[in-house]
């Protein structure tokens, strides 16, 4: 089962609710697939980090047998390769790894090489599998390492917890692709609704079950009143409270302390729920 | 010689695109026979890439000159390969900016 944390913006909580879902929850694996800026890993506390690189494959040009029909630039449609000053250049960060241009190419002057995308690390923490991705800097996208890290658990009849990226692009889908259930962290603040309201149109399109966590909680009903309207339900409220942001922000769980421990607790025990129904 | 520039709506009277790769139209205005000509920018709203099209356009129209705001770095890398020469733009119509890099007055980017 898969139950994936995501958020229109950033820094709603997706981190603090997906590691302590998976601390509470037994025989759980928790992924990072927030493979530009992962930080699972400050909280999982792993002696023996196993480490596997994730390559892709890009189009070389043997400029030898081109012969600049240009089929191939027309191609692309990620504008990774021109036909500039009488050859084909490739642009390798832009390149999405579709092989279009190799299948197009008349003169069979394309070949195609593997370069490093980023790499997975793996390990316990305790009896909590945990896998997390990390992008190479300066690439343009993290899909194929959340490829990579969603294979990797596809078959895994555990509670897999999915860390995804912000907001609600190609990585954020493919993150939640075979996700059974998705929890939505929102803050309550003007932005924040905005870009909840973002991420849940999303779902609706993937047609996820989805709840709701409310995250920095307060008296303001923003939050309230969109899960209201959208018939969303609210599977806990975290509260804004000093102590909670300090164990968290040492990159201690919060649910293992007892007065904020119980609000985890519901919070995975309604979202198992729900999953279920 | 050929001076390309980027911009906003169609034509001499237009004002330069504030971005190049992502410009509307191209002018491309040949100083030998004192035509100019509009190109549509089809390229304008892919999500990545788009200056190095423009930048690919603007080689395959055998510009020496190019008059913009700035360029990116994907593009300019292109544009260090071959002998263009970019020059900064004003706040004016293309046309003015035509006769001001004619006449000496614009300032070269890169």
């Amino acid at each position: 089962m898969q139950i994936a944390v995501l958020s229109g913006k950033g820094g709603t909580g997706k981190t603090l609710v997906s590691v302590n879902l998976a601390r509470l929850a037994k025989d759980s694996i928790y992924v990072d697939c927030d493979v530009e800026e992962p930080n699972g890993l400050l909280y999982f506390k792993i002696p023996n980090i196993e480490e596997e690189i994730v390559y892709t494959k890009y189009p070389v040009i043997d400029h030898d047998k081109c012969i600049g029909c240009r089929k191939c630039t027309n191609f692309c449609q990620f504008n990774a390769m021109a036909f500039i000053l009488g050859k084909v250049r490739v642009f390798k960060e832009l390149c999405h790894s579709c092989g279009g241009c190799k299948i197009v190419c008349p003169a069979k002057a394309i070949e195609e090489k593997e370069k490093e995308i980023g790499k997975i690390k793996h390990g316990y923490h305790d009896s909590t599998e945990v896998f997390s991705g990390e992008m190479v800097l300066g690439e343009e996208s993290g899909v194929p390492i959340i490829k990579a890290l969603l294979n990797k658990v596809e078959n895994s009849n555990k509670t897999i917890f999915i860390d995804s990226p912000p907001g609600n692009g190609c990585s954020v889908m493919e993150s939640i692709r075979d996700a059974d259930y998705c929890i939505l962290a929102a803050e309550p603040s003007i932005f924040g609704l905005y870009n909840l309201n973002m991420v849940y149109q999303l779902t609706k399109n993937f047609q996820k079950k989805v709840g709701l966590v409310i995250n920095k909680s307060t008296d303001d009903n923003l939050i309230r009143e969109f899960a209201a309207e959208n018939e969303v339900k609210i599977l806990g409220e975290i509260p804004m409270d000093l102590e909670l942001a300090k164990i968290n922000s040492e990159g201690n769980f919060v649910s293992q302390i007892s007065r904020l421990g119980t609000i985890f607790e519901d919070i995975l025990a309604q979202a198992l729920s729900e999953v279920s129904l | 010689m050929i001076i390309a520039v980027p911009t906003s709506t169609s034509g001499e009277k237009s004002f330069i695109s504030e971005n190049f790769g992502r410009c509307n139209f191209f002018y491309i205005y040949d100083t030998d026979t004192e035509i100019g000509k509009v190109y549509t920018n089809i390229y304008k709203d892919g999500q990545h890439g788009v200056g190095l099209r423009a930048a690919e356009f603007v080689l395959n129209q055998k510009a020496d000159i190019l008059i913009t705001p700035r360029v990116g770095e994907k593009s300019l890398e292109m544009f260090k390969l071959s002998q263009i020469k970019i020059y900064e733009c004003q706040n004016e119509t293309v046309k003015d900016n035509i006769t001001k890099f004619l006449n000496n007055e614009l300032k070269e980017l890169h």
